[in-house]
């Protein structure tokens, strides 16, 4: 080719996240990206808060009081919503790279999202319930 | 671009996405214990800082839990983004870097939240 | 067919050299039941001859005329304007992602072509692979059977690199092999090629793949290399793991 550097006509990570003209499947990459990213990130968030347990009974309850705010909770909440998907999603992910169902991906797909939706109101209610 | 697609690459083989992979399956039924402990059973919404120590103290192995679980949810979170950092086609010694940092963090991570485990364990003894 | 007529705004992608790209409108009347190559193609012989595209067979064979229509990967030849718009509506016309675009509508494919010699399923075979005297044919690969019995029509790549438009980390991931190519090595199998596992167990294989499947979803062939992804992976974990056994 006359210019062999040219670079590949895309938008580099948008393309990662942008749903549009993508299936049930595309879809379902991009929320597996974004949940495996925001649990990352809660991980080591929730470690160093969880350094307050050393800290003592004052440190730590003052902040679990502080944490019960509506913005706090649900933030928490998007977090059991997101490592429900993705643990979920995660299996069925495992399961088709076994060879094991991947001409019903889809219809897996789907299970997995009516079952974090379950989780999620279950979760959900209860912690509407304590607070 | 083309003239690069040579060689297979090294960098990235089955054993690391299967360690990724049975992780994952091991991380899901702890998660799934530690949402229902911490948001679910918690009888305040959330557990206490004496709620945390006797649930670590009744049930030894409680700790043991939670340390494998911080163990295999570190390196799976560590290899996940490392997949997605090889999704990029970082320089090769740019990849060095990272994957230094990487392994940086989860010893880290791994050293103090097994310190933190006998902090709460030993708490007040 | 009916004479029924449709007004189409064809909104083209448009780029020249290292020019900016940009996008060019051109409104055609068109029959609903025509493809939408047809309404590309009058583009260049009645409006603009300075458009570049390629096509070839017209009936979905030579795999030349893949684009983006309306953001999905189509080949025009067989994607008929009432599947796609509506009379009045828009079809936006795209050169294919994650390959470099040589000029307008036409990208430059060498990605594909490469990776299908390393996994030894050349697009061209040399003349003393060609099954010309019916001789001692050996079939290239494996011919696919569906439930063991009857083969499978239409299970062949035609090479026209809608899947690797398709896949949203191909972008990124340059150098990774793509569903064509590892669509292609799953058909030989690991057993019979097993100077294959090396290429696609590492960075730029198998491993690449996040089980998006829309290769599958875009493929006019019946190719389904999703799947087959997922299948060459269960080949190199076998493999692999058979071989911590002492195995082969
Ligand atoms: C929003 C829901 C969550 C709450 C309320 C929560 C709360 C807690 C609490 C109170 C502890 C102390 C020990 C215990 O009671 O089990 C703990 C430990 C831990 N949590 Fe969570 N957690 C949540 C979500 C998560 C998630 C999503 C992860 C994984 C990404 C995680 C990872 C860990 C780990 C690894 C430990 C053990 C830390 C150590 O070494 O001491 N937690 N969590
Ligand atoms: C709950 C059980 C979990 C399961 C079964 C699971 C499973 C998986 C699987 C199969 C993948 C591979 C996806 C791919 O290559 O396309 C993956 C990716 C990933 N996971 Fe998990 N996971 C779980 C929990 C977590 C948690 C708690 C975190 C974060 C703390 C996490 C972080 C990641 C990251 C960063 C990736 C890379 C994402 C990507 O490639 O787009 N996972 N997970
Ligand atoms: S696998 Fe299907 S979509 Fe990909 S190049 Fe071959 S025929 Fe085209
Ligand atoms: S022109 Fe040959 S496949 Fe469309």
């Amino acid at each position: 080719m006359e210019n062999p550097t040219k670079k590949p006509n895309t938008r580099g990570i948008l393309d990662w996240f942008d749903p549009r003209g993508r299936r049930v499947g595309g879809w379902g990459f991009i929320l597996n990206r974004l949940t495996a990213i925001g649990l990352t990130v809660y991980l080591y968030l929730h470690l160093i808060m969880l350094g307050k347990l050393a800290q003592g009974p004052e440190a730590y309850d003052s902040f679990i009081a502080f944490a019960k705010q509506p913005l706090i909770m649900f933030g928490e909440m998007l977090v059991i919503i997101g490592g429900l998907y993705h643990g979920l999603n995660g299996v069925r992910i495992a399961l088709n790279s076994f060879g094991v169902g991947v001409p019903a991906q889809k219809q897996l797909l789907y299970g997995v999202l009516g079952l974090t939706l379950v989780g999620s109101l279950i979760f959900g209610l209860r912690m509407f319930a304590t607070h | 671009m083309q003239n690069t697609i040579s060689q297979p690459k090294a960098g990235e083989s089955y054993l690391l996405w299967f360690i990724k992979i049975v992780t994952g399956l091991l991380i899901i039924v702890i998660l799934f214990i530690h949402f229902l402990v911490n948001h679910y059973l918690a009888p305040e919404g959330l557990l206490s800082h004496a709620e945390v120590v006797a649930y670590y103290r009744n049930y030894p192995i409680v700790p043991i839990m939670e340390g494998f679980f911080l163990v295999f949810v570190v390196s799976h979170s560590l290899i996940g983004t490392r997949s997605i950092l090889l999704d990029l086609n970082l320089k090769k010694n740019i990849m060095r870097v990272v994957d230094a940092l990487l392994v940086t963090v989860g010893l880290v991570a791994t050293g103090y939240g097994i310190w933190l485990l006998f902090a709460v364990i030993n708490w007040g003894a | 067919m009916s004479e029924e007529k449709w007004t189409v705004n064809f909104v083209v992608y448009r780029k020249k050299g290292e020019g900016a790209p940009h996008y060019q409108t051109f409104t055609l009347e068109v029959s609903p039941e025509e493809y939408v190559i047809d309404g590309v193609e009058r583009i260049w012989a009645f409006h603009d001859r300075s458009l570049v595209f390629a096509h070839a067979c017209h009936h979905s064979t030579c795999g030349a005329c893949g684009m983006r229509v309306n953001g999905v990967e189509k080949l025009t030849c067989i994607t008929r304007i009432r599947d796609v718009t509506s009379n009045g509506g828009t079809l936006r016309i795209e050169p294919l992602r994650n390959f470099p675009v040589i000029s307008d509508l036409v990208v430059d494919m060498s990605r594909l072509y490469v990776g299908m010699d390393k996994v030894h399923a050349p697009a061209v075979h040399p003349l003393s692979m060609a099954p010309l005297e019916g001789e001692g044919i050996k079939p290239p690969r494996e011919v696919p059977m569906d439930d063991g019995k009857e083969y499978l029509r239409l299970a062949d790549c035609i090479e026209c690199g809608l899947c690797i438009s398709a896949c949203p980390v191909a972008g990124t991931a340059e150098e990774y092999l793509g569903p064509a190519v590892l669509a292609a090595a799953q058909l030989q199998g690991l057993g019979r090629a097993p100077d294959l596992t090396a290429v696609v167990d590492c960075v730029d294989g198998v491993w690449r793949c996040h089980s998006a499947y829309e290769c599958t979803a875009v493929c006019p062939s019946s190719v389904d290399p999703g799947w087959r992804i997922m299948d060459l992976r269960r080949q190199v974990l076998a493999q692999r793991i058979r071989r911590w056994f002492g195995g082969a």
